[in-house]
Formats: structure tokens, sequence, C-alpha cells
């Protein structure tokens, strides 16, 4: 269809007032009726109304209507709306256009209705000018594969595996380390009720593992992923434990293990319990650990290590389940939606140099607390200095890490409140004097300022100010022997060395080790490391790649009421989004004039999205409409103009500009 | 340019023409010579587009995206500003002005600011005088 062949039709909202008390509606419908290729203009109350759409629909099919500019609000209102309202009338949608006469004159220039007005005008024609240029687009859509992967097992993953499995669909749920728990596992009670953290989370653990839409896969990692319309093909790498299922969980093999025995040179620290002891190179991450089957880490195993002088797990194996060939499987999954639950780990404690983790033995950061509490720890739960001995005090020194422009600029949201959890769990358990050393207490959740209060009664000290050091450089006769914790009390103005038996940071959350993953998936991250979500506000689940969830800290610092709640809301999104069939992809992205095409790969050079390339039999560049986003940043280095975005054409842009420009010197 | 400069608005979709949208939407008043044209990012802003507006007598044009490392599209609004300085060489050339042409960022929720920065643009074209093309055009 030529443009001049098209049959437009200007449509004028009034808006209740607010476009008519400035602009000159009836001066403006005048206009636009003599605007070539305008067939009809009219106005109207609220074009947004179901009388005002009736119009719409009744004028397009009466008068043949091939093109509609409506002026009226920001498109960023309406816009969707009128397109499906044109198209139920039998229009291509992508033939409408709005010509925002509220936002950009009516509201600024309210003041001066004669020039808001003529403005009007320009911003009409302009749009009648692109419309008269458009070409009708096909809507394309592509099914939804089934099936959804979580990646990541901890509280986040786990109970939206569960959710996403109770709807109906086949859930892969892929973890990386030998166990499902992630860090919620080592904890010992949670805040603020101090319900034993494992009594919560293990029935959890138990239903996902054994739920019949779930497929588990541990000490797997995704390796690579690639999208397609409605499909991401996964690549999963299943490393080798080198014991199989045939394992009874006997515990023969890590008795007899001699890896960090007393004379071994080869030592292991359990990662389970934060490097406050050791493991065998034959484990089973903690007694609880889901599936219950041993690993070996063959970086620290003899066999592996020391030319196969050891074996001794396979000689004491009742079930024979060891087997030392096993290699990496690779899977490839395809699935429909990704959910990505990968957690958080904790900050580095030892870059905060000046509070001397790692200088000092009983330094500890926050997992290592709540391992020290916990009866399945390397203490069973008794919570001892490294000479065995219970402290008589401790300090805890918030924001390690947090609110700092030196590390980590956010508030990792949970400091506080576990650093009070540990305040009471010490002092009920040791009787020691405690401290509290903190910037600002922030308690904001259901309960939380309740359980603060609680603990401000236990006769827990707490002191207004970050420290500036710990040391153990006594300057009088009661530092003997202890830390000293330097800090200015900001609330009475005083310097103050407080002497403790052990310290403990609150250290921050950091996103976990996960950018290769997100690279492959296309997701970017926020300023501070974490997965960047459609929308910080309104919608925190889901992320600019169709197609893909977030949840949990993966997303950001939350506590596990949150993490619980966004996991849900993330599972339901996902659920929708399989539901739904079929996805649509967006018409408005870049198209190649196979005749113009040089194949000089400046396109692919500037493309953010991988979404172009050269064919190698063609010699044309080609587009992949489910990567391309639209941008147009191609159209500008391609020295031919042969690849263009729908309906942001060199021609269709120019005729606005045209028609937008000062008129005197436009004619 | 009869008593206000004429100024084409080149915005981006997520960036620059939201915050257009918020100083209307909060009736902010900016000078009515602003003409906005919605583009998707600011990194299909080809430079013949600018060229193309002060052929037609525009007396500025500005650009409008989002702000580094906030792009929608990861990197358009960088792209934009490789070529907008580029141009503004050419514009020197041609006796137009480097003055004339601005690139600026403005987040979705920064009315206020894009209000700010198009007044104060207009007030700087003013002092500039009509465009030089407006006379051979």
């Amino acid at each position: 269809m030529t443009e001049a062949e098209r049959k437009v039709g200007v449509f004028i909202c009034h808006c209740g007032g607010n476009i008519s008390d400035v602009v000159d509606v009836n001066a403006l419908r005048e206009f636009a009726s003599k605007q070539g290729g305008v067939v009809a203009a009219t106005d109207f109350r609220f074009m947004c109304s179901n009388e005002g759409q009736a119009k719409l629909q009744k004028t397009i099919q009466e008068k043949g209507l091939e093109g509609v500019v409506v002026a009226c609000c920001t498109p960023k209102m309406y816009e969707d709306m009128f397109r499906e309202t044109a198209k139920e009338a039998g229009m291509n949608p992508y033939l409408l256009e709005i010509a925002n006469v509220r936002e950009q004159c009516a509201y600024p220039h309210r003041a001066e209705p004669g020039k808001a007005t003529e403005k009007a005008k320009e911003l009409v024609s302009a749009q009648v000018a692109k419309v008269l240029r458009l070409r009708p687009l096909d809507v394309k859509t592509a099914p939804i594969h089934e099936g959804v992967a979580v990646i990541g097992a901890g509280i986040a993953g786990i109970h939206a595996a569960i959710l996403l499995g109770n709807a109906g669909h086949h859930v892969t749920l892929i973890e990386k380390s030998p166990t499902i728990g992630g860090n919620m596992a080592r904890f010992d009670k949670t805040f603020p009720t101090l319900d034993c953290a494992m009594c919560t989370l293990s029935p959890k653990m138990n239903q996902v593992f054994n739920h019949p839409n779930v497929d588990l896969l541990t000490y797997a990692e995704v390796k690579d992923a690639v999208r397609t319309p409605g499909k991401f093909t996964i690549t999963v790498e299943k490393k080798p434990r080198f014991v199989t299922d045939a394992c009874i969980g006997c515990n023969r093999c890590t008795e007899a293990c001699p890896v960090s025995g007393p004379k071994s040179p080869l030592k292991v620290e359990s990662e389970w319990n934060m490097g406050l002891n050791l493991r065998k190179a034959i484990y089973l991450p903690f007694s609880q650990a889901l599936p219950q089957l041993w690993t070996i880490d063959a970086e620290h195993c003899y066999y592996f290590q020391r030319n196969r002088t050891c074996g001794i797990c396979a000689k004491v194996c009742p079930a024979n389940a060891v087997d030392f060939t096993m290699k990496p499987e690779h899977l490839q999954l395809e699935v429909g939606a990704v959910l990505v639950a990968t957690g958080y780990q904790p900050f580095e404690a030892g870059r905060v140099a000046q509070y001397g983790y790692g200088k000092y033995a009983d330094v500890y950061h926050g997992l290592q607390i709540e391992r020290l509490l916990s009866s399945t720890g390397p203490t069973e739960g008794k919570l001892v200095k490294k000479d065995g001995t219970p402290p008589k005090s401790v300090g805890i020194i918030h924001c390690v890490g947090s609110r700092d422009e030196n590390y980590r600029s956010y508030c990792s949201r949970v400091c506080c409140m576990y650093s009070l959890k540990y305040a009471h769990l010490i002092r009920e358990r040791t009787g020691a004097r405690v401290y509290n050393f903190y910037m600002d207490m922030r308690a904001n959740g259901k309960g939380y300022e309740e359980f603060y209060q609680k603990v401000a009664s236990e006769q827990v000290g707490f002191v207004r100010g970050k420290p500036a050091r710990v040391t153990d450089v006594a300057e009088a006769p009661e530092e003997e022997g202890k830390l000293i914790v330097v800090v200015e009390d900001t609330l009475a103005g005083a310097m103050l060395r407080v002497p403790v038996d052990m310290v403990v940071l609150s250290t921050a959350m950091d996103p976990g080790d996960v950018d290769g993953l997100l690279a492959s998936l296309h997701l970017d991250k926020t300023a501070d490391g974490f997965v960047k979500e459609y929308h910080l506000k309104i919608n925190p689940t889901e992320t600019a790649v169709k197609g893909v969830f977030v949840a949990g800290c993966a997303q950001g610092p939350k506590d596990i009421t949150d993490t619980i709640a966004q996991a849900g809301a993330a599972a339901m999104s996902a659920s929708i989004f399989l539901g739904s069939g079929e996805m649509t992809l967006n018409p408005l992205v870049a198209e190649v004039n196979p005749d113009l095409c040089r194949a000089c790969d400046r396109c692919t050079d500037v493309c953010e999205f991988d979404a172009v390339h050269v064919d190698p039999e063609s010699l044309r560049a080609v587009v992949d409409e489910t990567a391309c986003e639209g941008c147009g940043k191609c159209t500008v280095v391609c020295p031919t103009g042969a690849i263009m975005v729908r309906q942001f054409t060199k021609p269709q842009i120019v005729a606005s500009i045209d028609a937008l420009a000062p008129k005197a010197v436009a004619q | 340019m009869t008593d206000e400069p004429d100024i084409l608005a080149l915005c981006c979709n997520w960036c620059g023409y939201n915050a257009a949208d918020q100083a209307g939407a909060a009736k902010i008043p900016y000078p009515s010579g602003v003409k906005i044209l919605r583009l998707m990012c600011t990194g299909m802003v080809d430079p013949y587009y600018i060229l193309r507006g002060f052929e037609r007598g525009f007396d500025g044009v500005l650009v409008v995206g989002c702000h580094p490392g906030s792009c929608h599209y990861k990197s358009g609004n960088l792209q934009a500003r490789e070529q907008t300085d580029r141009l503004m060489g050419v514009l020197r050339t041609l006796g137009i002005g480097p003055e004339r042409l601005r690139m600026d960022a403005a987040s979705s929720s920064e009315g206020p600011r894009f209000a700010e920065t198009v007044t104060e643009f207009s007030e700087t074209l003013k002092k500039l005088g009509p465009s030089p093309l407006r006379e051979v055009a």
C-alpha cells in the first residue's frame, strides 16, 4: 500500500477538560481533517471510555480506516489498549499511534493555550505522517516449552520448586553443592521467633526431595543456556561424586578416610562449618543432608592426588558404592522458564583488616557463629573460644562490609536482627556479657522491633558507633589477654576501649558467584551486584528476559520471611507464564534488507544481545528476532541502511521530524 | 523562531520520554518550542536525524537518554554520546555551531530535571539567535 492510499482517522480526546480546557480541540480537529490521508477527524470527551472505544471501532469499520492517530494522554497509558481496540475492529494494531497532547501540550503549556494548540497540531501531523509510512506488522507467537528449571536449592529455590510442582509443572531443581538446603540449613535459630531453623527447613527439604513433579540435580552446575523462542536449552554439568546410589549411608568410609587425620599432610576445612573444623575427603556435609549420598572431594583425596596410593574407602564400603572411574556428565534440559534462586555468600570478613579476622583466633564472622551455636556444628552447640573455654564477654560488630562505601554501600537488611539473635543466644547459653556495636538499629519487620526490645531488656550492652579497630595490644591490666574493641560511643561522645574474649563480625550479604550463569541467561545486575529485576518496585520477580524469574537473595539481601514471599510470587509468575502456552514476540525489532547488506559485520559488533549474525552461506546479516530488543544501535552503524527497526525506519522518523519542524521553513 | 527557539528533542522511550511525561504530569512549565520525538533508544539516533532537524529549521537539537550505566539496552546511550560528540565538530564546520546540539540524561523520574534542561537550553539558544540555516532554508 502506498502512503497516498492509506485512509487515516484522527481521534481527539478532551480528557474531561484536561486537554480541552487548554487546547482548542475544534481548531485541532479542523486542522487534522485537512491533513493528507485523513478521512475522518473527530473529538470526544473521553476516548478511553467504553463509549470512546466503541466510537473508534465504529469509525474504523464505517470509514474503512487503515491507520489511526489518537490525540490524548501519553502512549504509556493507553497505547496498548487502543491498539487492542483497533485490532478487534479489524485494523492492524501497529498502524495506530498516539499524539501525546496532554503531557506534552495541555499540561506544560497551559498558561499559553494558543501555543499549546499550535504544538498539538504539529504533534498530530507528525503522527499522521508516521502512520502513513508504517507497515502493518504481524505478531508472531512461539509455543512455550513445558517445564521449569529452578537454579539454586536454598530456601528460595526449594519453596518455589514445591509450589511449581504443586501447580503441576515439571520442575528441575539444580543445586551446585552436594546437598540441598542452602545457607538456611547452617542456621541454628531464626529471628524473631527463635524457631529451630532445621525444624522448619527440613520438612521442606524432604517435601521437595520426594515431590513427584520435581527432579533434583545436586552437585550439578549450569554451564550454558541458549534461548530460542519459548524455550531455554540448559546444559548442566553433573560433577562426579565417585559414590553411586548404592551408598547406604553407614559412614564407614568417612571413619576410615585418612585425610585431615592428625598425621595427614592432606587436610581440608569443612565448607559446611565455615572452616571451623576439618572434614574428610569422603564426606556427607551434615547429618540431614539430602540426598543422603556421600561425596569424594577429588582435590583432597589420596587416591586422586597421590597416584592411587589409597582407596581405603572402597575397601571398607559394604555396598560397593565407591567408584573412582566416575566422570562429569553433561545433561541438556529443555524448559520453558527459568527461576534464578542462587542466594548469597557472606562478605569476606578479612577484607576489613582493622577488625582482625584471620589475625586473631577469636574473631569470627556471622555464619561461623551460627555453626558454633548449632547442635550439629563443630562444638555441638557449645559456644567456646579456640582454646575450648567459654567466653566471658563477646563484642558483636554490626555493618561489617555493609553501609560502607569502601565495600558495599547497601544495607544487608538482616544483620541487625541476626546480631540481636546472637546476643540473646550467647547470653542465654553462656551468661557472657554481650556488647552490640551498631550504627543504626534496623528492626523493620513483623515482630522485629519487639524482638529488639526483648533483647535490650536482657542486660545486653548497646554502643552506638562504628568501631575503629580490634586490637590485642593492652593498655591497661584489665585488657591483658583480651581483644579490645576501640570505638567512639557517638551517643555519649566518648572514646571507649571495650575488652572482650570473642568478637563477632556481622558481615554483609554478597551476591553469589554467578556471573557466568547471568551472562548465559542474558541477565543484568544492578549496581550492587545482585540480579536486576524487571522493576524494583512493581515487578521484583520477573527479569528483562521473558521467561526468567528471580527470587530470594539472588535479587538482593533479604530475610527468610521475605525470601519465602518472593519465591512464592516468582513461582506464581512463572506458573502463569508457563500456563499461558505461548509467548508473543515483540515485532518492533530489527530487520535486514538482504539486497543492501554487504556483510560488513558492523551490526554484529555493536549488538549487545548477540541478536544479529552474518550467515556464512548467504553472506547476509540475519536477525534473531527472539534475541533482538529493538534498540536500533545497528541501524546507525550500518553503512548501507540495510538494517532497520520496524516502525522506526529512517523514512518514518524523517517524516516525523519534517512534520515537527518550524512551518515557515519546512514547507 | 518567532519568540522562542524551536527545539527537536529526541527522547528515548525509557528515560527521556518518561521524564518529559513526568514534567508534564507535574505541570512544570517549559517552552512550547520543545518538540519531542519518541525513539526506542538514543542508540538509534542517526546523526542524519540531527542534521535533518537543522536543515528543516530547528534552532537546536537535544538528545535525552538514560544515565550512563542505566540504558535499557545496556549501551545505546553511550553510542549516542559518541555520535553526538563526533557531530559537534561537523556542526562547527558547517557554521551551525556545536552549542546548538546537546545530549543529556534524565531518568524516568526526573521530570524537573527535564524541564530545567530544556528551559536552560532554550534560553541559551535565544541568546544565540535563530539558526543560521533558517535563512537559507
